[in-house]
C-alpha cells in the first residue's frame, strides 16, 4: 500500500511502500505489482510512461503493460503452450479489454521480472522460453537487502490475445448436486429398515432367481476376455425382470476376478439408449469413456472405427453394454451396424451386450445384414413367477420380520398374474409398510403388515378410477354421462354431436325437474369431463358442432351412476 | 395460488378515523376447511410423509396427483410444501424444481430450465451453456454422482404431467424416474394431471420404472360441505384487526348463508360443477359490488352472480348484431328445420330472406347483394358460422357451404331480450316454416 505519494514529475514517481525504510521510485520500464481482487496474487504490470491527468495534473496515472499470470489463464489456452508452465511464470497481455492506464495509488511496490533461457517453440509468434534449473536458482537466489522483500519473477513470452470480452463459458464446469447439512437419519424402526431394504435401488449383490441366466452371461463374457476375441450377445424380457442388474452383477464379479489377475483386465463401458438425446451421441459417449477424449458424433466414429479395426499391442478387452437397444435405431441403421461389426473385426477385441425388450427385435427392425452380424447368441429373461417374487421380497427383507406370510404371498401372486415385474412388487411392498406404519394408533406398536394393509395397497395402486370418478361427478357431468348414453343408444352409434346429446340433456333436466341449463353452461359440463378423459372430444374450436365419445365403457357408467 | 384479495379504505362507524380494513379469501382457510372431505385430509397426509421421508431420510420416490380441473391439486402441492418447509432440516436441505408442461414443451426446455433452477455449474448467471446433447449427459452425471447419505435431496415438480408424456421417446421422463429408482441422488417426482387416463399415456420402461401411487383429487363431498366452504370463505379470520367490523360481516354471511334464494343458487352451482374455482368466481363477483357504502352481502348480489356465471355466452353476443345479421341467423334457422342440418351457402340464405321480405315484413328493407355479404362476413369472423373443412379456396365466396354454430335455444333467448326487435321479425322466427 502506498503511503503516500511525494512528488510526481514525468520521469518517474517516488512512493513509499509499507514495510519498506525508504521511500521507491517508480520509472518507466520497470516492473510493478498493482493492487487486485486477489491480495495474494496481485496484477503484474510494467511501466510504458507515468503522467498527471485532469484539470492541473493533479491526479497521477501511468500507462502500463498488463501481464497475466498462470492461474489467470484458462486451461485450454494453457494446452497451447505445448508444455508444463513455472507456477511463478507470467505472460505478455495484448488483449483490448483492460484499460492501460491506472491510477497510482494501486500500485503496490515494484518487482523484477527476470527472462529465463530462451528457446524456439511452437506459437508461431516469437520464443518461448524454456524453463530449467536456471530459474530455480534465480527465484531463489538471495537479494540485495535494498530489495528485500521484492518478489522475483520469470517472464515469459508472447501468445495470442487471450480471453475474449464475453462471459467465459465454463470450462470447468463439474456435475454436482449440492451436498447435505446433516447426514440422512437412519432407520428408527423395524418398519423404517423393511421399507429402506424394499427400495428398489438397494439392489443386492447377488440377485436371486436368476442364478441361471447369470451363469450363462458370465461364461460368455469370461470366454471372451481370456481368448481375446469379440462378441455379441442379445438380452430381452420385459421391464422389470432383471436384465441390467444381472449384467451388472457379472461386471462386478468379472471386475474381481480380474482384480486376483485370474482373467485378463478388462475395460467395462455402458451406455443407454433413453439416455441420448440422439442415435449418433452413442458413438460420442464410447469415445468418452474408452478415451475421455471429446468429439463430435462423425468425428467420434470415424476414430472409434480406427481404433477398432487397426492391430495395436497390449490392447484390453472392452466389454460394451448398451441399454435400450431399439432407441439406437435409426433409417439406415448404421449405428447398430457399427456396434455389431466392429466385434467382427479381429482386432477389435469388442465384446457387445444388448438389451431390449422384445424378443424378436432382430427380425422385426433390423434389416439383416445387422440381424446376422448381432448373431445368435441370444437369451431370454422370462417375467417372475409368484414363488420368485416371493423369494426376491424375503431375501431383501433377510430377517426382518415385517410381513406376515400370507401378505407377501398375496402381493406376488396378484404382480405374477398381471406382469411378472419385480418393480412393481417392491413398490407395493413398501406402500403397504406405509399404510401399517400410519394406521396404528399407537405408534410404538410396530405390528406386521398384514393382509389388509396389503388390501389397501394393492386396491390403491392396481385400481382405475373412473368409476369414483363419475361417482363424485356433479348432477349435471352425470346427467350428461346418462344423455350420452341416452344418444348412442338412440343413433346405434358409439358418436354423436355435442348438439343432439345437449337435446337429451334437456329432457333428461326436466325429467330431474331441474332448471334447464344453457348451452354454454352445457358446453363447459362437457369440457369438464372431457379434461378428465371421461369423454373423449373433438376440438372445443367446434363448439356445438364437436362430436363426443365415451372413454368408459356403458357398463361401467351405468353401474356408477346406478351405485347412488 | 393467488389470493382472491380485497383492500378498501373506510371509516369505522365506532373509532375515529380508523382506516380501513381488508377483505381477503385465506387460501389457508379454504384447503384445511375442504373438511369434512375424509380423502383431501388422507392425501394430504401421504403427499407429506411422502416428501418427509424423501428431504429428511433421502428417500427416492414418485407420485401423481390426478383430480379434475380445478379440484384443489396444486393448492394440495402448496400447502405441503409450506408445512414441510417449515421443519428446518427439509428447509435447508430440499432442492425444488418446478416444471409446466405448457411453458416446457419440449425435453430441450426443460433441461435448460432444470439445469437452470438447479443452479449446476454450467449456467453463468441465466444462460445455460451447452447443446442438448450435452446439458442431458452433464445432468446425468451430477445426478449419478451424488447418494442417499450425503447429497441434497431433489424436488421435481411437473405440472400438466400428461404434456411430458407427449415429448419425444419420453425422454425426461424415463431419466426421472429412473433416478428415483437407482441407488443415486435422491430425487422425489410429483406429477400434477387432470387426466384419469395418464398411466395409459407412459411407455413401457417408463411406466414400470414409476411407483404406481396415484393420489386421487375427487370431490366426494356434499352440497352441506359445500355451504360450510362458502360460508368459511367468506368469514373473516379471528387474527383480523378490527374485531367488531368482523364479527358484524361474519353474522351478516351466516344470515346470507341461511336465506333461501341464495342456498337455491349455490345449489345450482353446485350441481353444475363442484370445484373451486368456479366457486371462487362467484363469490368474487359477489365480493366486487362490496363497498364502503354498503359494506355487506346481499342476496340479491349473490343472485345476481349467479345469473352472470351462468347466461349463456353466444345469446349475449346475438345482441350486438345487426337486424340484418339476426335476420340471417333466423333464416339460417329456418333452412336447418327444413333441410335437418345441412350446411348451407350465403345464396341460399340470402334468398330465404328475401321470401321473408316479399310475403311478411314490412318494417325490413331489401338490401343489395354487397351489404348481405359484409353481414355473413361479420358473421363468420364472430364464429356464429363456421365453414365446412375443407372447401375454403376453390369456391366464390358466395357458394362456400357453411355450418350454424348457435342452438335453436340460444337464438330464441336472444330474441326475447333484443333490444327493439320488430314485431315481424320475431313472428318469423316463431313461425314453424320460414
Amino acid at each position: 500500500m502506498i503511503d503516500s505519494v511525494c512528488s510526481l514529475c514525468v520521469s518517474s514517481l517516488v512512493i513509499s511502500v509499507e514495510g519498506l525504510p525508504r521511500p521507491t521510485i517508480i520509472i518507466p520500464e520497470q516492473h510493478i505489482l498493482i493492487e487486485g481482487d486477489d491480495e495474494d496474487n496481485p496484477y503484474v504490470a510494467k511501466v510504458i510512461r507515468l503522467f498527471g491527468d485532469g484539470e492541473f495534473g493533479e491526479q497521477m496515472k501511468a500507462v502500463v503493460q498488463w501481464f497475466v499470470r498462470v492461474s489467470e489463464v484458462p486451461l485450454s489456452k494453457l494446452k497451447l503452450l505445448g508444455r508444463e508452465p513455472h507456477p511463478q511464470e507470467i505472460f505478455h497481455y495484448q488483449g483490448r479489454i483492460c484499460d492501460d492506464e491506472v491510477n497510482v495509488e494501486s500500485i503496490l511496490r515494484p518487482v523484477q521480472v527476470t527472462v529465463a533461457c530462451v528457446h524456439p517453440k511452437v506459437l508461431g509468434h516469437k520464443m518461448c522460453t524454456n524453463i530449467t534449473t536456471d530459474v530455480k536458482s534465480i527465484k531463489f537466489k538471495n537479494i540485495d537487502s535494498w530489495m528485500s522483500g521484492h518478489h522475483l519473477l520469470t517472464m515469459l513470452l508472447l501468445f495470442q490475445q487471450i480471453m475474449p470480452g464475453t462471459p467465459r463459458t465454463p470450462h470447468q464446469a463439474t456435475p454436482s448436486i449440492p451436498c447435505r447439512s446433516l447426514p440422512t437419519r437412519q432407520p428408527a424402526n423395524i418398519l423404517e429398515e423393511a421399507r429402506a431394504r424394499l427400495h428398489v435401488s438397494s439392489v443386492p449383490e447377488s440377485l436371486p432367481c436368476r442364478e441361471q441366466e447369470f451363469q450363462d452371461i458370465y461364461s460368455f463374457v469370461e470366454s471372451k476376455i481370456i481368448d481375446g476375441t469379440g462378441g455379441c450377445m442379445y438380452i430381452s424380457g420385459v421391464p422389470g425382470t432383471g436384465k441390467t442388474a444381472t449384467v451388472h452383477e457379472v461386471m462386478r464379479c468379472l471386475q474381481h476376478a480380474a482384480d486376483v489377475d485370474e482373467i485378463p483386465t478388462f475395460h467395462f463401458i455402458e451406455i443407454n439408449g433413453m439416455k441420448m438425446t440422439d442415435p449418433h451421441q452413442a458413438y460420442v459417449q464410447i469415445l468418452q469413456n474408452l478415451t475421455g477424449q471429446k468429439a463430435t458424433p462423425d468425428h467420434a466414429a470415424a476414430l472409434l472405427d480406427k481404433r477398432f479395426n487397426n492391430p495395436a499391442p497390449r490392447k484390453q478387452t472392452t466389454v460394451l453394454l448398451v441399454d435400450e437397444l431399439d432407441l439406437l435405431w435409426t433409417r439406415k441403421q448404421n449405428v447398430m451396424y457399427n456396434l455389431f461389426d466392429w466385434p467382427t473385426q479381429r482386432h477389435a477385441r469388442l465384446v457387445v451386450l444388448t438389451i431390449a425388450n422384445t424378443m424378436d427385435l432382430p427380425e422385426r427392425i433390423m434389416i439383416n445384414r445387422v440381424a446376422s452380424r448381432l448373431g445368435l447368441t441370444r437369451m431370454s429373461f422370462q417375467p417372475y413367477s409368484f414363488k420368485q417374487l416371493q423369494q426376491i421380497i424375503m431375501s431383501r427383507l433377510n430377517k426382518v420380520k415385517a410381513f406376515e406370510e400370507d401378505a407377501l404371498q398375496l402381493v406376488s401372486r396378484k404382480v405374477a398374474a398381471l406382469s411378472g415385474d419385480a418393480r412393481r412388487c417392491l413398490d407395493i411392498c413398501r406402500r403397504a409398510t406405509e399404510i401399517c406404519e400410519h394406521s396404528t394408533t399407537n405408534p410404538s406398536a410396530t405390528g406386521l403388515v398384514g393382509m389388509s394393509h396389503v388390501m389397501e395397497a394393492l386396491n390403491e395402486m392396481f385400481s382405475s378410477a373412473y368409476i369414483t370418478a363419475i361417482k363424485c361427478a356433479s348432477m349435471q357431468e352425470q346427467l350428461f354421462l346418462r344423455a350420452v348414453i341416452a344418444e348412442f343408444r338412440r343413433l346405434g352409434l358409439e358418436e354423436a354431436t355435442f348438439q343432439q346429446v345437449f337435446v337429451q340433456h334437456q329432457a333428461l333436466c326436466r325429467l330431474e325437474g331441474l332448471q334447464p341449463i344453457s348451452v354454454s353452461e352445457g358446453l363447459a359440463v362437457c369440457q369438464r369431463l372431457g379434461a378428465c378423459r371421461l369423454l373423449l372430444l373433438e376440438p372445443s374450436r367446434l363448439g356445438v358442432l364437436q362430436r363426443v365419445r365415451l372413454n368408459v365403457s356403458q357398463d361401467d357408467v351405468l353401474y356408477a351412476l346406478k351405485a347412488d | 395460488m393467488p389470493q382472491l384479495h380485497f383492500r378498501f379504505r373506510f371509516r369505522c362507524s365506532r373509532g375515529t378515523g380508523c382506516v380501513g380494513s381488508c377483505v381477503r379469501i385465506h387460501e389457508k382457510a379454504a384447503s384445511w376447511c375442504i373438511v369434512g372431505v375424509v380423502v383431501t385430509l388422507c392425501a394430504c397426509r401421504h403427499l407429506l410423509e411422502l416428501l418427509r421421508r424423501s428431504a429428511i431420510q433421502g428417500e427416492s420416490n414418485s407420485v401423481l396427483i390426478v383430480g379434475p380441473r380445478g379440484a384443489g391439486k396444486t393448492m394440495l402441492l402448496q400447502c405441503v410444501l409450506r408445512d414441510l418447509l417449515q421443519e428446518k432440516e427439509a428447509q435447508k436441505n430440499l432442492l425444488q424444481v418446478h416444471l409446466n408442461g405448457l411453458l416446457q414443451t419440449d425435453d430441450r426446455i426443460a433441461l435448460k430450465e432444470i439445469t437452470r433452477q438447479l443452479n449446476l455449474e454450467n449456467v453463468v448467471g441465466d444462460k445455460v451453456f451447452g447443446s442438448f446433447a450435452e446439458n442431458l449427459a452433464f445432468l446425468l452425471e451430477a445426478l449419478k454422482k451424488g447418494d442417499r447419505s450425503s447429497s441434497r435431496p431433489v424436488l421435481f415438480v411437473l405440472d400438466e404431467f400428461d404434456l411430458f408424456a407427449h415429448h419425444k421417446n419420453q425422454t425426461l421422463l424415463y431419466n426421472l424416474f429412473d433416478v428415483s429408482q437407482s441407488a443415486q441422488t435422491p430425487v422425489a417426482v410429483v406429477g400434477v394431471t387432470c387426466r384419469l387416463d395418464v398411466l395409459e399415456l407412459l411407455e413401457k420402461r417408463v411406466k414400470s420404472r414409476f411407483s404406481h401411487r396415484q393420489i386421487h383429487l375427487l370431490s366426494s363431498f356434499g352440497f352441506s360441505e359445500y355451504l360450510q366452504t362458502v360460508r368459511t370463505q367468506l368469514s373473516l379470520p379471528d387474527d383480523f384487526t378490527d374485531r367488531g367490523f368482523a364479527q358484524d360481516w361474519n353474522s351478516s354471511i351466516q344470515t346470507l348463508c341461511e336465506d333461501k334464494s341464495v342456498e337455491e343458487a349455490l345449489q345450482r352451482h353446485f350441481n353444475s360443477s363442484k370445484d373451486f374455482r368456479s366457486l371462487h368466481m362467484l363469490l368474487m363477483l359477489c365480493l366486487s359490488r362490496v363497498s364502503v357504502s354498503k359494506p355487506s352481502i346481499k342476496p340479491a348480489d349473490l343472485l345476481d352472480a349467479s345469473r352472470l356465471c351462468l347466461c349463456d355466452a353466444k345469446a349475449n353476443m346475438l345482441h350486438g348484431l345487426s337486424i340484418l345479421e339476426l335476420c340471417l341467423i333466423i333464416a339460417m334457422k329456418h333452412l336447418n328445420d327444413v333441410y335437418e342440418g345441412e350446411p348451407f351457402n350465403l345464396q341460399m340464405v340470402h334468398n330465404e330472406f328475401k321470401k321473408f321480405l316479399q310475403r311478411k315484413s314490412n318494417s325490413m328493407y331489401n338490401f343489395e347483394q354487397p351489404v348481405v355479404m359484409k353481414a355473413f362476413e361479420h358473421l363468420q369472423q364472430l364464429e356464429l358460422i363456421r365453414p365446412v373443412d375443407g372447401s375454403s379456396a376453390k369456391t366464390q365466396r358466395e357458394f362456400q357451404l357453411m355450418r350454424l354454430m348457435l342452438d335453436h335455444s340460444q337464438i330464441m333467448e336472444a330474441l326475447q331480450k333484443y333490444p327493439q326487435c320488430p314485431t315481424d321479425v320475431k313472428q318469423w322466427a316463431m313461425s314453424a316454416f320460414g
